[in-house]
C-alpha cells in the first residue's frame, strides 16, 4: 500500500511558501506535497490565511517567497488549463444561462460554440442538472448555482480543482447532499482536490488527509490521515472514528491560534 | 409584476388624460379661465396649424441637439467613468472633484460657452454634454467600484486578462449603475439644453416657447410645453427599454420607472 502511493506523481508542490501583506504575515513558510487524485481538506480558524493559500495554489496571488510547482512546473500565474477553482459563491454571471455560466472559463480560451454547448451540457449532466440548462442564475436555489459553479471549475478537464468553502453559504441538508454528489463527480473525474472548509466533520468526511492550520501567522500545523474507508457514506459522520478524528483536530485548531 | 396588465394600465392613463384635457377645454369654454394666461387645447391645436407646422422644426432642432449632446455625453462619460473605477488611485484622487463640479451650478458656463461656440444649436449641445457628462462619469465610475471584486478574481483564475475581465465580468455587472447615471445624465440635458434655447438662441422649442410668450401667444407657448414633455417622456422610454433589456436579470419586484 505505502509503495503504490509512493509511485503516484506529485502534482502539487509547495515548496517554504510565504505570503506578508506589509508587516502582516498571512502564510508562513508552508511547504506541502499533494499526490495526484487524493482528496486533501484544510481547516483552521478564521483568518488563518486559508483562502490566501488556496489562491496562492491557484496562481491568483503570488507568494512572497518560496515557490509552487504543479506538475514539476513552476507556478507563474493562473493555470485555468490544470487548475480549476470553486468559490464561496457561485459568483454566476446573472446575465448568462446555466449552461452560458459553465461555458465561459471556454469562451475565454476561444473554444468553439459546439464544442462548448457539448462539454456544458455534459459537465452539467454530471452534476445533476440537466434538466436546468437554460435557466438563469435568479432560477436557481443556493445549492443548483454552487453545482453550476462546480461544473464551471471542472468543464475545462482540470487535473487539479481548488475549492474555497464552496459549501459554506447553504443549509445543512443541501451541504450534506453535496458531499455525497462533490464524492462522486471526484470519482468519475480522478481530480486532485484541494477543499478549503470551516466545519471539521465536512473535512473529515471528504479527505484523505486533512490540512489543520494555526494562525498568525498563517502555517500547517498538522497533517491527519483519514482512516474511514470508501466509499463514504453519511452514517460515517455519526461514527466513533469520526468523533474522534473531530476532537483530535478541534484540539489542534483551538491550540493554534 | 403587478397583476394589472400592460393594457389595463395604458387605458387609465388615457382616460385620466382625456379626462385632464377635456376638463381644460370646459373651463376655457364657460369662461373660466382666460386664455391669455391659461390657454386652452383648442388655441394648442389651432397654433400647431398655423404658420405650416413651423413648430415642427422647432421641435427638430431641440431634439438633434438632445441627441448629439446625449451621445456626446453618454461616450464621454461612461469610457470615463469606467477608466476611473478600474483604476483605483484615479477613483479616490477624481471623486471628490467629480461630485464637487455636480454641485456647481454649471449655467455659470452658458455665457462663456455661446461667446466661444455662437448662438446656434452647438453651445446647446456643448452645455449639455457638458452637464451630462459629470453624473454620468460618477455614477458609471462608482457603478464599477461597487462590483464583488470576488467576479475579477473568478474571471482571472479561468484565465480572462485584465482587460477581458473589465470588459466582459466588470462593466456588464456595473450596467444598471450606468444606467442610472444615463437617467440623471438625460434628464439634466433635456432641462439644460431648452433653458440654453430660452436664454440664448434663434431656434428651438425653449427660444419657440419664450418668443411666443413674449407676444401673447398663448396656444403657442403651451404647444413648445408640450412638445418638451413628449421629448421628455419618449426619452424615458428609451431608458426603460434598455434598463428592461440590460437589467432584466436584477430580480425584478419593482414596476420600471
Amino acid at each position: 500500500m505505502r509503495d503504490e502511493v509512493r509511485r503516484v506523481p506529485e502534482i502539487i508542490v509547495s515548496d517554504a511558501v510565504s505570503r506578508s501583506f506589509g508587516s502582516f504575515v498571512a502564510i508562513d513558510n508552508v511547504s506541502l506535497t499533494v499526490r495526484e487524485g487524493q482528496f486533501i481538506t484544510i481547516v483552521g480558524p478564521s483568518g488563518c490565511g486559508k483562502s490566501t493559500l488556496l489562491q496562492i495554489l491557484g496562481g491568483l496571488v503570488a507568494p512572497s517567497s518560496g515557490e509552487v510547482l504543479i506538475d514539476g512546473e513552476k507556478l507563474n500565474g493562473p493555470r485555468p488549463d490544470k487548475i480549476g477553482m470553486v468559490f464561496q459563491e457561485p459568483l454566476l454571471l446573472p446575465w448568462k444561462t446555466a449552461a452560458e455560466n459553465v461555458e465561459f472559463p471556454l469562451l475565454l480560451r476561444h473554444v468553439s460554440a459546439k464544442e462548448r454547448r457539448e462539454r456544458s451540457l455534459a459537465l452539467l449532466d454530471l452534476v445533476g442538472l440537466a434538466a436546468s440548462v437554460g435557466r438563469y442564475p435568479h432560477q436557481l436555489s443556493g445549492g443548483m448555482k454552487q453545482r453550476v459553479a462546480i461544473a464551471r471549475g471542472l468543464v475545462q478537464h482540470p487535473r487539479i480543482v481548488l475549492m474555497d468553502e464552496p459549501f459554506a453559504a447553504l443549509d445543512e441538508q443541501t451541504r450534506s447532499r453535496m458531499w455525497g454528489e462533490l464524492l462522486r463527480i471526484w470519482e468519475r473525474t480522478h481530480a486532485t482536490i484541494l477543499f478549503v472548509t470551516h466545519g471539521l466533520l465536512e473535512a473529515i468526511y471528504l479527505a484523505d488527509t486533512v490540512l489543520v492550520m494555526g494562525t498568525d501567522p498563517g502555517r500547517i500545523i498538522a497533517r491527519i490521515d483519514v482512516p474511514l474507508p470508501r466509499p463514504r457514506t453519511y452514517e460515517m459522520v455519526g461514527s466513533a472514528e469520526a468523533g474522534r478524528l473531530r476532537n483530535q483536530i478541534w484540539e489542534l485548531v483551538a491550540s493554534g491560534q | 409584476m403587478s397583476a394589472v396588465s400592460l393594457q389595463t394600465r395604458w387605458a387609465w392613463r388615457m382616460v385620466i388624460a382625456v379626462l385632464c384635457i377635456g376638463l381644460w377645454e370646459l373651463a376655457f369654454r364657460i369662461g373660466l379661465l382666460n386664455p391669455i394666461i391659461f390657454g386652452a387645447p383648442s388655441l394648442v391645436v389651432k397654433a400647431a396649424m398655423s404658420d405650416g407646422l413651423l413648430f415642427l422644426q422647432a421641435f427638430r432642432v431641440t431634439l438633434v441637439e438632445i441627441a448629439l449632446a446625449a451621445l456626446i455625453a453618454c461616450i464621454g462619460g461612461i469610457v470615463c467613468g469606467v477608466l476611473l473605477g478600474a483604476v483605483p488611485i484615479a477613483a479616490v484622487t477624481f471623486t471628490p472633484i467629480l461630485s464637487a463640479i455636480i454641485a456647481v451650478p454649471l449655467v455659470i458656463l452658458y455665457p462663456v460657452l455661446v461667446v466661444w461656440f455662437g448662438i446656434g444649436p452647438p453651445s446647446k449641445v456643448i452645455y449639455g454634454a457638458v452637464i451630462a457628462f459629470f453624473p454620468i462619469a460618477l455614477t458609471t465610475m462608482l457603478g464599477v467600484r461597487a462590483v464583488d471584486p470576488s467576479f475579477a478574481v473568478m474571471a482571472t483564475a479561468m484565465g480572462a486578462p485584465r482587460w477581458r475581465v473589465l470588459v466582459s465580468v466588470t462593466v456588464p455587472l456595473a450596467l444598471p449603475a450606468v444606467i442610472a447615471g444615463l437617467r440623471i445624465g438625460l434628464a439634466f440635458i433635456i432641462i439644460s439644453v431648452v433653458q440654453g434655447e430660452m436664454v440664448a438662441s434663434y431656434d428651438g422649442l425653449g427660444f419657440w416657447i419664450s418668443y411666443h410668450r413674449t407676444i401673447f401667444n398663448t396656444g403657442h407657448v403651451y404647444l413648445g410645453i408640450i412638445l418638451t414633455l413628449i421629448l421628455a417622456v419618449g426619452l424615458n422610454e428609451i431608458l426603460s427599454r434598455l434598463e428592461r433589456r440590460y437589467s432584466g436579470w436584477r430580480v425584478q419586484t419593482q414596476p420600471s420607472l
